[in-house]
């Protein structure tokens, strides 16, 4: 019974054509295939891959920490050991000679069946960072040019415009003047100041915003206006914290951006960054994208929405008129709970704004993926069915809340989860902190002292 | 610095010791004022100023322009001290300089640059969704599909990386097949490639380098009119040295990057990163902001390093006019400060701008933040009283006086301050 | 024969501690310097304070989130790991020969005591041959090597405890747990018994990158 599930399961997978992909192989050649993939293996990795791929004892204890696992029924293919053994134990021992349906079936591994959210290093013993190796083979899958298509389209995007949709330079400052005009119906003096050289806070987000999602900005002008805060966004590329790069394994692009979004804050000689409500956005900017460039650490101080939101909230400069009553419950995002322990700072602001708070469990760092992250949702509809029956267990999840509002302070979660409610059918509106904050607000503007 | 700057400076005001002008009063005259511009020489402040639905104009020392927009941004002085703004009526955009409007109309407008004379004022256009330049109201004749990385040289020529070809959406095999080419004065060169950043004119504003992407994998170098014979795992904005007829790269390979002349090892060092040449031709004489070792950022010149390091970053690499002197913003546990030749400041600034110096390189004069106040540091040393706000100091050609022009108070101050009071 | 013995007895101790603590040593040290030229910005998030926290989080039996979710694996692992190394430290017999040609000693298990803790060892064992057997998920992942490693930690506690007992071949079991004994220090630096040795390094590692830069827990 269970194995024909999963089968039928199989079968809806292995049925994905992806044209990038297929298009990808027909142009390979055995020698390019273990070139590439030796290369990457021997010259792009070191110690700590060696370390991994010599500690893992095969316990097999990091398949529980796996939603992909979890959620097909405990399929043995899914758990992440067998992700690093379908992929590079493989390509190591046949020293790069594999064969095109291996390619095929690794490119469907490492880019839609592993969010590389890191929750299974929090389940190894010994801490091995499945993900690292995860995004190992997507960079042996670019450098054989076989990525996703969908994926590729936005990596291209970002090579070309700094920016993951295609916006042209003046669509990004004519949507952000058309919000400033629009928010100028609830406060008439508000703006969305341009290249303010020395403001104190440069706001960034990522593409989708002025492409489809253009009423988050106006919110974030709202609120960032209503709290007297000296702020900027700047008009020319940088803008974008979003990367995609960074899942593909195009770590050169990947760098290529984070350089562009912090020289757009050090040319306008801000404090800090605040960035708008994303989770992979963050990573990209605090941890993976500024590595490359040679940056430890972010070389400019930079706060997630949440952060943000919190700082807001506890000093006074925004106040709650009156908190939101529908019951809520919040997802942690993986990139910046399991990332950067916003999840204690995230439950402070759920609390400060509403007054039905339910938890989902397993929570904080040890939350569920929305099954959308690590680049999966951005591989595009092909994927879209397998990406539901991959996270099921984010389903069950949801359920047990039984709460009326999802908080997801994040734009791919917020993606994947959207996907899951209409999947399932799952009642469930699903919101951003921005948009809870905007409603709640007293829409007064914060005159300092307090 | 040409010529034409220096007489400008020596025609300012260096005797009127304080000219003030309150900008705080002009708050009452309008429904909101915008921050406020200064002229180099210091004898104007202007701000973009609303007052009715979407009607907006400049505000001039006071004085407020005829003409009306129903939006106006990017206001900005240039170099020879003319004010330019990005305005908008009947949702036609222009530019719109000391009042008077240019003839032009686009269906909009934005990267407005200067050359550093003053005399070539350059921007982005885009016009029945086709994308462009304009050069002193003379937009180019070919328009395109997409266009970033609009430059314009010290003689008026531009350049930008134009998209020449369509591509249907998620065309990925298009894209790789090379969409893009570098428009020069609005013409398209026969090459195309996967991407093209960086562009960068020589001094003569006659040829251009820049970066290119050939596949995925594969960066390289394009000089004059063709690309260098190697191709490496990335690289940066280069440089033209020698009197132009030599090129100098930042390039990534193994891991590591080097600086390569003419598609050949120049530096001998190897860098965990290296960015952003300064150039002076005279001295012959190239800087990088480099790092040594991971983490760890310094300036290179001449493929020395630096004995001081920064731990965060590294800005605004500069060469005095005489080439004396290499300056370079340096932040290292959250504080910023200068560094002259090697040797730092004591600022533990908050915000801080590239410096002025004198064309010797002897003064150097930054503004900074620090705690919500802004000051001004001369060869080090932090001069007495602070300012709500500060602009860039200027230093007069005799390198004597220093211009400070600053605002406390609601009013804005133009104060000439003798050097040695200073340092 | 009784030249094997005090071959076996002698020197060949002498050889395997040697060939394990050059074997470990010269691992460790490629592995450092393959870190310092290839991956030297790992040095930089390195920090004792969160590598300490980690490890000691995860040496806390049922602290980490993983252990209380597969308790009966993780009660007998604990288990086994910390006999693996007590029982032939502080059995007495071994003790008598160390003091015999060293002169050190120490407090040793009461033989009664060792006896059981002996069988636990093999127990425990079993319980991960048959874990290997039959849970899907480690099945899966399971090569025979693995059996083989079992098989190899399991031969000088089996051999140990027949000798013990003198229940056949007092002699020849004794030899065999000498002998297997002595194969698996030799082995630990060229198999994946090295995990004793990275599995501290990578959690350290881990536990770096989490408290350092993600400012989260790792367990």
């Amino acid at each position: 019974m269970q194995d024909s599930t999963i089968e039928n399961k199989d079968s809806v997978k292995t049925d994905v054509i992806d044209e990038a992909v297929e298009r990808g192989l027909e142009r390979l050649t055995p020698e390019r295939i273990a070139g590439v993939i030796n290369q990457v293996l021997a010259k792009e990795t070191g110690a700590r891959f060696k370390t991994y791929i010599d500690t893992c004892m095969r316990c097999g204890l990091c398949a529980d920490a796996c939603s992909f696992f979890l959620s097909n029924d405990r399929d043995p293919k899914f758990s992440p050991a067998a992700k690093v053994k379908q992929t590079l134990t493989e390509m190591l021992e046949k020293r790069g000679n594999v064969s095109k349906d291996f390619l095929k079936n690794m490119v469907r591994i490492a880019h839609t069946e592993c969010n590389v959210c890191k929750r299974c290093s929090m389940y190894c013993p010994f801490g091995i960072d499945i993900a690292y190796m995860m995004l190992t083979v997507r960079r042996i899958c670019h450098k054989l040019e076989i990525t996703p298509l969908y994926i590729q389209d936005t990596v291209n995007s970002h090579s070309a415009t700094m920016n993951q949709m295609w916006v042209k330079e003046d669509e990004w400052i004519d949507t952000l003047q058309w919000q400033e005009e629009d928010a100028r119906e609830e406060f008439e003096d508000l703006r969305i100041p341009l290249d303010k050289d020395g403001a104190d806070i440069m706001y960034s987000v990522i593409a989708p915003e002025p492409k489809f999602q253009a009423g988050l900005i106006y919110q974030t002008a709202v609120i960032m206006h209503a709290a007297g805060v000296n702020w900027t966004m700047p008009s020319n590329p940088g803008w974008d914290n979003s990367n995609m790069a960074m899942f593909t394994g195009d770590f050169e692009i990947s760098g290529r951006l984070a350089k562009a979004h912090y020289e757009a804050a050090a040319d306008l000689h801000v404090n800090r960054i605040v960035m708008g409500e994303c989770g992979h956005a963050f990573r990209s900017v605090y941890d993976v994208g500024n590595r490359w460039a040679g940056w430890r650490m972010p070389p400019i101080e930079l706060v997630h929405a949440i952060d943000f939101f919190h700082e807001l909230l506890t000093t006074g400069r925004i106040k709650v008129k009156e908190k939101y009553k529908k019951s809520v419950t919040l997802h942690d995002p993986c990139n910046v709970s399991r990332g950067r322990g916003l999840h204690d700072k995230a439950r402070e602001v759920v609390n400060l704004l509403c007054d039905n708070f339910i938890e989902m469990t397993p929570n904080k760092e040890h939350n569920f993926c929305c099954g959308a992250g690590g680049g999966v949702i951005n591989c595009g509809p092909p994927y879209k069915t397998t990406r539901m029956i991959n996270n099921r267990v984010k389903k069950e999840q949801l359920e047990q809340t039984g709460a009326e509002v999802l908080i997801a302070p994040c734009h791919n979660c917020h993606s994947g989860l959207e996907d899951i409610t209409h999947h399932y059918g799952v009642d469930m509106e699903i919101k951003f902190f921005g948009d809870i904050i905007y409603e709640v607000m007293e829409k007064t503007i914060y005159q300092g002292g307090v | 610095m040409n010529d034409k700057n220096a007489n400008g400076r020596n025609a300012w005001d260096w005797q009127t010791e304080k000219k003030q002008i309150p900008v705080k009063e002009w708050e009452s005259q309008f429904n909101w004022v915008e921050e406020p511009h200064v002229s180099p020489d210091g004898e104007q402040v202007a701000s973009i100023v609303n007052s009715d639905e979407a009607e907006f104009s400049i505000c001039v020392n006071g004085d407020v322009w005829e003409d009306t927009f129903e939006k106006a941004w990017s206001l900005k002085f240039s170099p020879d001290g003319r004010l330019a703004v990005l305005a908008a009526n009947d949702e036609e955009w222009t530019v719109c300089i000391d009042g008077t409007e240019w003839e032009s109309r686009f269906d909009y407008i934005w990267g407005m640059t200067f050359s550093s004379d003053g005399s070539y004022l350059g921007a982005a256009i885009q016009q029945d969704g086709e994308y462009g330049v304009v050069v002193n109201d003379e937009p180019w004749e070919s328009l395109y599909e997409n266009m970033n990385h609009f430059t314009l040289s010290e003689q008026g020529g531009s350049a930008a990386v134009v998209q020449v070809s369509s591509m249907s959406q998620g065309d990925i095999d298009g894209f790789a097949g090379g969409l893009f080419s570098l428009a020069v004065n609005g013409e398209p060169m026969p090459q195309t490639f996967m991407n093209i950043w960086d562009p960068a004119f020589d001094s003569q504003g006659k040829h251009l380098a820049f970066t290119i992407r050939k596949n995925r994998s594969d960066y390289s170098i394009f000089q004059v009119d063709t690309a260098w014979d190697q191709t490496f795992q990335s690289a940066w904005k280069p440089a033209f040295i020698e009197n132009d007829t030599s090129l100098v790269a930042p390039v990534r390979t193994g891991g590591k990057w080097y600086l390569y002349k003419n598609a050949r090892p120049f530096w001998s060092n190897v860098y965990e990163q290296l960015w952003q040449i300064a150039v002076h031709q005279e001295k012959k004489s190239i800087a990088a902001i480099v790092s040594d070792s991971y983490g760890k950022w310094t300036v290179s010149q001449d493929d020395r390093p630096w004995t001081n390091h920064a731990d965060q970053m590294i800005t605004d690499l500069s060469f005095s006019e005489q080439g004396d002197t290499l300056c370079a913003l340096f932040k290292t546990n959250g504080a910023w400060t200068v560094v002259a030749n090697d040797k730092p400041w004591d600022l533990g600034a908050d915000k801080l701008w590239k410096p002025a110096m004198d064309a010797t390189g002897e003064i150097v004069a930054a503004r900074f933040e620090k705690q919500g106040r802004y000051h001004l540091a001369v060869n080090g040393r932090v001069a007495p009283g602070d300012y709500d706000m500060l602009f860039d100091p200027e230093i007069s050609p005799d390198g004597t006086k220093i211009l400070i022009k600053s605002i406390t108070g609601g009013i804005y101050s133009r104060q000439v301050l003798s050097v040695d009071g200073l340092i | 024969m009784n030249a094997f013995i005090d071959f076996i007895t002698g020197p060949m101790v002498w050889i395997s501690f040697l060939i394990f603590f050059a074997g470990v040593f010269i691992r460790v040290f490629r592995l450092a310097q393959e870190a310092n030229s290839k991956e030297k910005f790992m040095f930089s998030y390195f920090s004792w304070k969160y590598s300490l926290r980690s490890i000691f989080a995860w040496l806390v039996p049922f602290l980490p989130a993983s252990t209380r979710q597969s308790p009966v694996f993780w009660g007998i692992s604990y288990l086994f790991h910390l006999l693996l190394f007590m029982v032939p430290i502080f059995l007495l017999s071994h003790i008598v020969l160390l003091e015999e040609s060293l002169g050190w000693s120490w407090i040793s298990l009461n033989d009664s005591i060792a006896d059981v803790l002996t069988v636990l060892v093999i127990l425990a064992l079993v319980f991960f041959a048959v874990r290997r057997l039959n849970v899907p998920e480690v099945k899966f992942l399971t090569r025979s090597s693995d059996y083989l490693f079992i098989l190899i930690v399991a031969l000088p506690f089996l051999t140990g405890f027949l000798a013990y007992h003198q229940f056949f071949f007092y002699r020849t079991m004794v030899i065999i747990h000498i002998l297997t004994g002595e194969l698996m220090l030799i082995l630990i630096p060229f198999t994946r018994f090295f995990h004793m040795f990275l599995a501290p390094i990578s959690r350290a590692y881990t536990g770096s990158e989490f408290g350092n830069v993600r400012q989260a827990r790792d367990w």
